[in-house]
């Protein structure tokens, strides 16, 4: 009798990549079973290469083992030719770490950082043999933990979860571990675990809560059940200060090639500027950074820990950090001697202080991104993005005189208030943007002018000033798509990247939907869907074939205009920004009307009603 | 100076391309904390060779590589360095410590030794004396630019049977090499079955020494 473990190792000669699923990566924890009391599965509902590259996983994988008790363990979605083959040879869904099938895990923690890996979730349910529906789940079945941004609205994949955990991970994740143990011990049944976990903060247990519904289909109410002890409303946890939990030392070093494959290192979570499309923008609030001597000492740490030669600065706003200039001359004073590059990311146009930009460039001299997001200033201002083209030009010019010659542009199409205006007006600013190059004399400024623009298609979010707006009509958005390429091809230089807005379509339904989507999700995964995040997997027609056979309008979800007083499937579930500030900023929107940076002043956004938040 | 290192390849790492590999150890160097010598050059990187390529579901225990200091260092230091920032799948089995002027590594193999094991592999066993007794086996060789017959017969310098399977060392040159995958699909087409389930495994790698007598890699 073979044992799985050469079970799977059969399959590897059939597969691409075998390395994904390998494991005995340096760094990854070991640990004997024996010696821990929980086994935690860890599943990144997508590939090995994307999962690799997200720094959530990274930091509660480590936290997790850093207990004595625990075994955090990784599982990543198996690629489709190695589910098939694991479904035709009976190879169960199996963590990477010591091969062990998931289903029997004490506890498995799921990160939902996009709605279209929400099939994924159930496809790696039915691979461990883990009943999709929570109700159907019994004693030799984990509890199925989600957490991530995509908790902020969990609602249609209520029916397959037991728990969601909303907000800083770090803490509560460790509190369902602690609470898992005191539940085994007690002996007590299964929906025990749920009631017990119910009062620990940030954690939601959809199945304590009815849902009613208004005869028009929007939601009357979401209200604990009687008895059951879940609060009213959620509030999501936080940690007051970064420096106080813990960050890995010693992160996983992969063989393979994966997307981010450096060192990640979060100068601070949250964000201050309120761009009122932005999700994440919202539900990392408040604003709280790691200390510079904290942040060296974590990077000198990680470089030594794991051979890395670049570190990336992480954060929505790497330019907002207030001591940004002084950490990059540190880390490149450091670091220049061991060839460790120090890269930032997320550069806002605004705030691409030239002296950072002349350290980054001793160093490695990338694409200089940049996501003005609209092309006009009225929306600019309509969507909060406190930047000017003024600013914009001065970074562009700045960085070509530096020796940059490549620009990404990002922006995205069918913004509440768009018109045809405002798309060509990103024509315009591709035009401005190769004029700033030629600005600068031959002989300083490097060859070859890339523009990259790249244009996603809106997606309204829960949790965001834009909560309340439609998504533009699919025949709209060709037309807009269409119009802006024809703009562009006038603009010498110009490489224009664009998709089919179906997917963001998709996406818009579940950003906003409900519990009755469960029932689509599932239907649509029967049908075939998986990795509908891949454009090569998506299958729109099973998408719209799931909704009709399930009797769902995709447009009430994704194109329905809200009214203001309707109520949300996730209100129940507090993301730190009150409704009232988001529905003021909705309001802001329609005049085109800015919002101060709260950096320089509270915008009475509701953090303050956290406790440390905002100090 | 240089450190030249054998290590093995567990069977659990054994997907990981050479490639990989490859990459693996440019991060693995910089761990180490040694002063490692870097390239001159547009890109600089460490300073370091490998032996022979280790094909894809194949295990090893003497895989080398030889890296290139910047500073003289005692071979103990190198060997805990080294063993500190590998996993436990490539375990670190030996190092010697080199100056500049030694060969490169991948130029002094010519030959390696195998361990096969097979799984129900009487009728490809029972072919060894056959396939010895014979002055030449024409086999098909695919290289880059297509399949080519050649002789393998004087590629394979010994062969013998073992208690799970066969023992071969087999030429590993530029010009002539005879991998021991295509050595067993040769027995497998004199006995006229399949080629049976095996796992392969690398002994060793050998070179000669000044007077033509085959030695092991690490000793040359």
């Amino acid at each position: 009798m073979l044992s799985l473990s050469d079970r799977i190792e059969a399959l590897f000669m059939s597969v691409q990549k075998p390395v994904r699923y390998m494991g005995g990566e340096y760094n990854a924890v070991m640990k004997r079973p024996e010696d821990v009391s929980v086994r935690y599965a860890f599943l990144f509902p997508d590939t090995y290469e994307v999962g690799m590259s997200h720094l959530g996983m990274k930091i509660l994988y480590h936290a997790i083992n850093a207990r004595d008790d625990a075994w955090c363990e990784r599982v990543f979605s198996p690629w489709v030719d190695m589910a098939d083959l694991m479904r035709q040879n009976d190879i169960p869904l199996f963590t990477l770490e010591s091969r062990t099938p998931v289903k029997q895990y004490d506890l498995l923690g799921v990160t939902l950082q996009y709605e279209m890996s929400f099939t994924n979730i159930l496809e790696a349910l039915d691979l461990a043999g883990i009943p999709l529906r929570r109700e159907d789940r019994t004693d030799d079945d984990p509890f199925v933990i989600c957490g991530g941004p995509c908790a902020f609205n969990p609602e249609p994949l209520v029916p397959f979860v037991d728990l969601f955990a909303i907000g800083d991970g770090e803490v509560e994740t460790m509190q369902t571990i602690d609470v898992y143990k005191a539940w085994k011990a007690s002996g007590k049944p299964r929906e025990e675990y749920l009631k017990m976990c119910a009062s620990i903060p940030g954690i939601y247990v959809p199945s304590l809560y009815d849902v009613s519904y208004n005869d028009d289909g929007t939601i009357q109410a979401v209200t604990p059940k009687p008895d059951s002890g879940a609060p009213a409303v959620v509030m999501k946890a936080m940690l007051p200060k970064l420096d106080e939990v813990s960050y890995p030392e010693r992160i996983i070093v992969p063989y393979g090639e994966i997307v981010h494959n450096r060192i990640m290192l979060e100068i601070f979570r949250g964000c201050t500027r309120g761009c009122r499309f932005c999700q994440a923008g919202m539900i990392y609030r408040p604003v709280r950074e790691r200390g510079l001597e904290h942040l060296m000492e974590m990077a000198e740490k990680l470089v030594s820990s794991t051979g890395y030669d670049e570190v990336s600065l992480m954060s929505l706003s790497s330019g907002d950090y207030s001591c940004l200039p002084e950490l990059a001359r540190q880390m490149v004073q450091k670091f220049a001697a061991r060839r460790v590059r120090i890269a930032l990311p997320s550069q806002r146009i605004d705030n691409v202080l030239t002296d950072t930009l002349k350290e980054t460039q001793k160093v490695k001299k990338t694409a200089l991104t940049l996501a003005p997001e609209a092309g006009t200033q009225r929306l600019r201002d309509v969507i909060n993005k406190g930047v000017t083209e003024e600013d914009l030009m001065r970074s562009v010019t700045d960085a070509f005189g530096q020796g940059w010659s490549a620009v990404k542009l990002y922006f995205m199409l069918g913004l509440p208030t768009e018109t045809d205006e405002d798309v060509l007006g990103i024509a315009d600013l591709a035009e401005k943007v190769r004029r700033c190059y030629f600005s600068i004399p031959k002989e300083r400024r490097a060859p070859g002018l890339r523009i990259t623009v790249s244009a996603s298609v809106f997606v309204p979010k829960n949790d965001t000033p834009f909560q309340w707006a439609p998504q533009l009509d699919y025949d709209t958005v060709v037309h807009r798509q269409q119009l802006l390429k024809q703009a562009l091809s006038k603009v010498k230089g110009v490489d224009f990247k664009y998709h089919a807005p179906d997917l963001s379509y998709i996406e818009a339904v579940f950003a906003r939907g409900d519990r009755r989507l469960g029932e689509a999700l599932e239907y649509a995964w029967r049908l075939g869907c998986r990795f509908d995040g891949w454009s090569d997997q998506f299958c729109y027609d099973l998408w719209l074939k799931a909704f009709e056979d399930c009797g769902l309008d995709p447009d009430f979800y994704a194109t329905r205009p809200r009214s203001e007083d309707e109520v949300f499937p996730w209100d129940h579930l507090d993301c730190g920004v009150t409704k009232a500030y988001m529905l003021r900023e909705w309001h802001k929107a329609q005049r085109a009307e800015c919002t101060q940076d709260c950096r320089k002043g509270c915008t009475g956004c509701g953090m303050k009603r956290y406790e440390g938040a905002c100090v | 100076m240089r450190a030249l290192i054998r290590f093995g390849k567990q069977p659990r790492l054994r997907f990981i391309s050479h490639l990989d590999l490859q990459r693996f150890f440019q991060r693995a160097v910089n761990r180490t904390g040694l002063p490692i010598a870097w390239s001159q050059g547009f890109n600089p990187h460490p300073v370091m060779s490998f032996g022979s390529a280790l094909a894809l579901g194949w295990t090893s225990e003497y895989e080398v590589i030889d890296i290139k200091l910047a500073a003289p260092m005692g071979r103990g230091r190198v060997e805990a360095a080294v063993r500190a920032a590998l996993p436990e799948d490539l375990p670190v089995l030996e190092v010697r410590m080199i100056d500049d002027r030694h060969p490169a590594p991948m130029s002094q193999v010519r030959m390696s030794d195998y361990a096969i094991t097979i799984e129900n592999g009487d009728a490809v066993l029972a072919q060894i004396p056959a396939f010895l007794a014979r002055d030449s086996v024409m086999a098909m060789r695919k290289t880059k630019s297509g399949e080519r017959e050649i002789d393998i017969r004087p590629l394979a310098i010994d062969v013998h049977q073992t208690d799970c399977g066969l023992f071969c060392r087999l030429m590993l040159t530029e010009k002539d090499t005879l991998k021991p995958d295509l050595f067993l699909k040769t027995l497998s087409d004199m006995a006229g079955v399949e080629v049976p389930e095996a796992k392969i495994h690398r002994l060793m790698l050998l070179g000669e020494d000044a007077s033509g007598a085959v030695q092991p890699l690490m000793v040359l």
